[in-house]
């Protein structure tokens, strides 16, 4: 039998043993000898508490048991993201992981919904018609019901975990599979004359490890992706000013919300992330705008508990390098690229770029194909680019006229793009909807609709249904939603009686 | 402004019909006003649409009973197009259906174990694994049910002559309330905005918000038009007598100078014959085809056809519908997927509201010239991959290959995968077809296949194979399918 195809895996934390563990259960076993490097003095960056329901599809193909993740990681419910005074103080909206409403007479709900709002015979909120908003302001939470007539059916779910904890849980999963373990620090990378690519890593230890391929996990420092192949950075500051996070723990409070809460603030804006044990907390902020020292006292001033640790400071631009995968080497994690936690977006960036490797891997005795090379970056390209115009869209349409920051975000000029997106939605309520990359038609309604963007008119098939039906349809739908949300179980009830870590280790609670 | 509360189209025959009716019955609830300006027929006898299978959702929502249809026209069913060389290259033949080939394995694609079982020795072709395909070879129509939808998708398109075709459309469009104008020709008058108003022969003058162009001559149409390359400019079309079992798809023979298309009605094969003027005369071609078809043809008629697409297809007030917004080269039998693509996106985008619809006509234009390049790649891949013998081949070997047609076909020779892209509207398993039709087994396969054992694919491989076979028998033959259709409808 042929040599098993060596994978090489530069660092540990959330994105080596993600990408660890993702192929380990997308590949063969035999074909692949699977080595991940890791050095306890280089500490992990952590942030990422919060997920998007995507990882639930990477943890169910490990075959890893929910409630068993979740007692490890701390990990709480997240029904989607709640934002507090980003159109202008006092605003706020929920980016749920759920529908809105549902398509009648051939036409997305939204339509409907901007047909009765233009009419003036309905005044309510797009928020007001999705399970997932209603349940996340019920500080409720069940498993979606899997009768799709249910409007308990409508929404997913993601979680909120210490990140440092799943890294553990699934390197503890994935040594367990056959993945080697090496501790160390890289010290030189050896490349190919000819080729360019890299042959082998040598250790402080003075060990070396060969490889097929090379996984550049080392993060900011994109040791082999950035600084060894030289693949260039592409700077996207001038949309997304903020350089800096302040990071603090602190005490949990009552109730145990199950969303994210990211509020506005003069140099950028704060996350809270409830966990079992702590609230994770911080301040993304343009060093432009704002001082550490203000940073400091905003963030600090806008804790619900007791601090539990001094603020951490990190440093960063916005960006991705040119391409995720060159020569020999692939970059996943923040040494691929970076953009801030505002739509929690960088472990599914992890996920997305292990998949698509695990599907375009070379085979044993192959060398890296350019064919594969191509798909893979054209995906890359995609993923980012899409998350970067949704998450610019935040900051663009705003109202907190006067302060520096927003002033400057408001009036920049905007990738073409995103630019005819709004202008599509403000015309004819006709909102994004593409097939590829993240954030479906109904993340991008709560958005324009939380941030003020409305449209002057609805699709004409909307007048398939007469007046009186649409309102009478508009009616009992937020009556369905408001009252099942009412009778959910409380957050902090579900997670006590599923995962509460300290519990005893029990089968999972089956889903009805 | 307010909205466009009135549309005015200009055209002929089917498209004009299917269209405003489309339109129409989408549009009334709304109090959209729907004229249609009809210009002389120039559908023969000869002349045939073979469809798509999504067409039937265009039917379903203008409300046209599939067998009412069928019967009005004198039209039949297709599975696919099965692709012939009569070339003399020896290249075998291979069929585009319109079933999904295989049925997921344990939660992962089918297609990734069967490149690996090739690679191993499996003598097993793909149409195996397709009920539309099995079924079509073995001279039977598939109707999907329950069980086959477990498995996997089956559609079906149709073959319709195109005047009765037109003729059962036309009658729908007035019930539905579409307003008549016929002309012998017209004038157009051009004002600040785009089209002011049409002025027919006989001296009316029609005024119109929008107007929409379906016309081959883009007679309201001003933008350019961007030409493609295709290795035919004319068109021969001709009917000759039906066989006795009528077959359950289309049939393209690749001869030396083109290609000759058979497709079956209920009452004769139709025949179209594309070649090169520059290589072949009208003549010489009608001398091929007959050879080719080896049938007599009757209603012979030769046109020239210019393949391309509208830079805008909607420009200031006009919308360029089907022909006048994107004409395919005729292999594929795409003209119809055009103009429903188009009808499509001008329903999403209608402006009856609305203080301007600049942006409305940013995404037609944007959404239209996206899904029409992923057609045209379906066709360059046909003409750059094809291996028959003779002049038209070898120049339709050298057209010019789009950067994503030359990623996707390295991508699928690698590893069998299909790029994901957006704006896409023929499935994966048409490519499939396509690509591995002519010639290409993909060197690799996705990793995560090599999971499962062998013993158990092959099992998984017979389970299907069987399933197959006795569902394909169980489905009825063309004809007897179509003759239960003839009698009219009891109760």
């Amino acid at each position: 039998m042929a040599e098993p195809y060596r994978i090489v895996i530069l660092g540990g934390g959330t994105a080596g043993w993600m990408c660890a563990s993702g192929l380990a259960g997308l590949l063969a076993a035999a074909d692949y000898d699977i080595t991940l490097i890791e050095s306890d003095e280089i500490g992990t960056v952590g942030v990422g508490e919060a997920t998007l329901p995507h990882i639930k599809s990477f943890n169910d193909m490990l075959g890893i048991d929910e409630a068993e993740f979740m007692r490890a990681t701390r990990g709480t419910i997240k029904l989607g993201i709640e934002f507090a005074d980003w159109l202008r103080p006092g605003a706020r909206y929920i980016h749920p992981f759920g529908t809105f409403g549902d398509r009648w007479a051939s036409a997305d709900f939204q339509h409907h919904w901007a047909r009765a709002r233009l009419a003036g015979t309905d005044n309510r909120s797009l928020q007001d018609y999705s399970f997932a908003v209603a349940a996340a302001r019920a500080n409720g939470f069940e498993h979606p019901n899997t009768d799709p007539k249910s409007i308990r059916s409508t929404y997913s779910y993601a979680y909120h975990f210490d990140a440092g904890l799943y890294a553990a849980y699934l390197r503890a999963w994935a040594t367990a599979r056959g993945i080697r373990r090496l501790e160390g620090k890289v010290v030189d990378v050896r490349r190919d004359a000819q080729s360019g690519d890299v042959e082998r890593l040598t250790l402080a230890s003075g060990a070396e490890v060969a490889g097929d391929l090379f996984i550049d996990c080392s993060g900011f420092r994109s040791l082999l992706l950035g600084q060894t192949m030289g693949v260039p950075w592409l700077d996207w500051s001038a949309w997304l000013p903020c350089d800096r996070a302040l990071a603090v723990p602190c005490a949990s409070v009552e109730p145990l919300t199950p969303y994210t809460r990211a509020t506005a603030q003069r140099g950028g804006w704060t996350w809270r992330i409830p966990l079992q044990h702590r609230i994770g907390n911080g301040y993304v902020f343009s060093s432009t705008f704002c001082g550490e020292e203000e940073a400091r006292r905003t963030l600090l001033g806008a804790l619900d508990g007791e601090a539990l640790d001094e603020p951490r400071l990190l440093r960063f631009q916005a960006g991705r390098r040119a391409a995720g995968w060159a020569g020999n080497v692939v970059a996943v994690g923040l040494a691929s690229g970076f953009l801030e936690p505002l739509e929690s977006t960088s472990i599914f960036l992890i996920q997305a770029a292990t998949t698509d490797l695990a599907a375009l891997m070379p085979r044993c005795g192959e060398r890296a194909d350019p064919r594969m090379v191509r798909e893979f970056n054209r995906l890359f390209e995609i993923h980012h680019d899409r998350i970067r115009d949704f998450l610019v869209f935040h900051y663009t349409a705003n109202e907190r006229i006067g302060e520096p920051l927003w002033d400057h975000v408001r009036t920049m000029p905007l990738p073409d793009s995103l630019a005819h997106k709004l202008a599509l939605f403000r015309e004819s309520a006709v909102a994004p909807d593409y097939k590829l990359g993240l954030f479906s038609r109904d993340s991008w309604l709560s958005v324009l609709e939380g941030q003020g963007v409305l449209p002057s008119a609805a699709s004409p098939l909307t007048h398939r249904l007469p007046a009186a039906d649409l309102q009478a349809r508009l009616d009992d739908l937020a009556e369905r939603i408001a009252v099942n949300a009412a009778d959910m179980t409380p957050h902090a009830d579900f997670i006590a009686g599923y995962c509460a870590a300290g519990t005893a280790i029990r089968p999972a609670a089956s889903v009805a | 402004m307010s909205g466009a509360r009135d549309i005015t189209l200009v055209g002929r025959d089917a498209p004009l019909w299917l269209a405003a009716a489309a339109l129409r019955r989408a549009l009334a609830p709304a109090g959209v006003t729907v004229r249609a300006v009809e210009l002389p027929a120039e559908a023969g006898t000869a002349d045939l649409y073979a469809t798509l299978p999504a067409i039937e959702a265009l039917h379903a929502q203008i409300g046209i009973d599939e067998a009412a249809l069928l019967r009005g026209a004198r039209g039949a069913f297709t599975l696919g197009q099965n692709f012939v060389d009569a070339s003399g290259a020896g290249r075998p033949s291979f069929l585009h259906s319109y079933g999904a080939y295989g049925t997921g394995i344990n939660g992962g694609d089918f297609f990734p174990h069967w490149v690996k079982a090739r690679h191993y020795g499996l003598g097993v072709g793909l149409d195996d694994f397709s009920l539309t395909a099995s079924a079509a070879l073995g001279g039977r129509l598939f109707f999907p049910d329950t069980d086959s939808e477990v498995y996997g998708r089956s559609d079906y398109g149709y073959h319709l002559p195109a005047a009765a075709y037109a003729k059962s459309l036309k009658a729908i469009a007035r019930h539905l309330g579409v307003e008549l104008f016929e002309a012998a020709s017209v004038a157009v008058e051009r004002g600040g905005e785009g089209v002011a108003a049409l002025r027919l022969d006989d001296g009316r003058r029609v005024e119109s918000a929008l107007f929409a162009d379906l016309t081959c001559e883009r007679l309201l149409s001003s933008g350019p038009f961007e030409a493609w390359d295709t290795p035919g400019d004319r068109v021969l079309s001709a009917v000759a007598p039906r066989p006795a079992a009528l077959p359950a798809y289309a049939e393209i023979r690749a001869s030396a100078g083109g290609w000759t298309g058979l497709f079956p009605s209920l009452t004769h094969i139709h025949i179209e014959h594309v070649f090169s003027h520059a290589s072949t005369t009208d003549e010489a071609a009608l001398r091929a085809a007959q050879s080719i078809a080896g049938l007599s043809l009757d209603a012979v008629t030769i046109r020239p056809f210019a393949a391309g697409v509208a830079a805008e297809p909607w420009t200031d007030n006009v919308i360029a519908l089907g022909d006048a917004a994107c004409v395919f080269d005729p292999a594929h039998g795409f003209a119809l997927h055009a103009l429903q693509l188009c009808i499509v996106h001008l329903l999403a985008a209608y402006p009856a509201d609305g203080a301007g619809y600049a942006a409305r006509r940013a995404e037609y234009n944007r959404v239209l010239r996206s899904h029409f390049a992923r057609v045209a790649e379906f066709q360059a891949a046909h003409h750059a991959l094809q291996r028959y013998s003779g002049a038209f081949w070898d120049s339709a070997r050298a057209l010019p290959m789009p950067d994503e047609l030359a990623h996707r076909i390295d991508l699928f020779t690698a590893r069998g995968e299909l790029p994901p892209l957006e704006d896409e509207s023929l499935p994966p398993d048409s490519w499939r077809a396509l690509l591995v039709g002519h010639g290409i087994l993909p060197q690799s396969w996705r990793p995560a296949a090599d999971r499962l054992p062998p013993d158990e694919v092959k099992a998984h491989f017979r389970k299907m194979l069987g399933f197959v076979r006795e569902a394909v028998l169980r489905q009825p033959t063309h004809d007897a399918c179509l003759a239960r259709i003839l009698q009219p409808a009891h109760g």
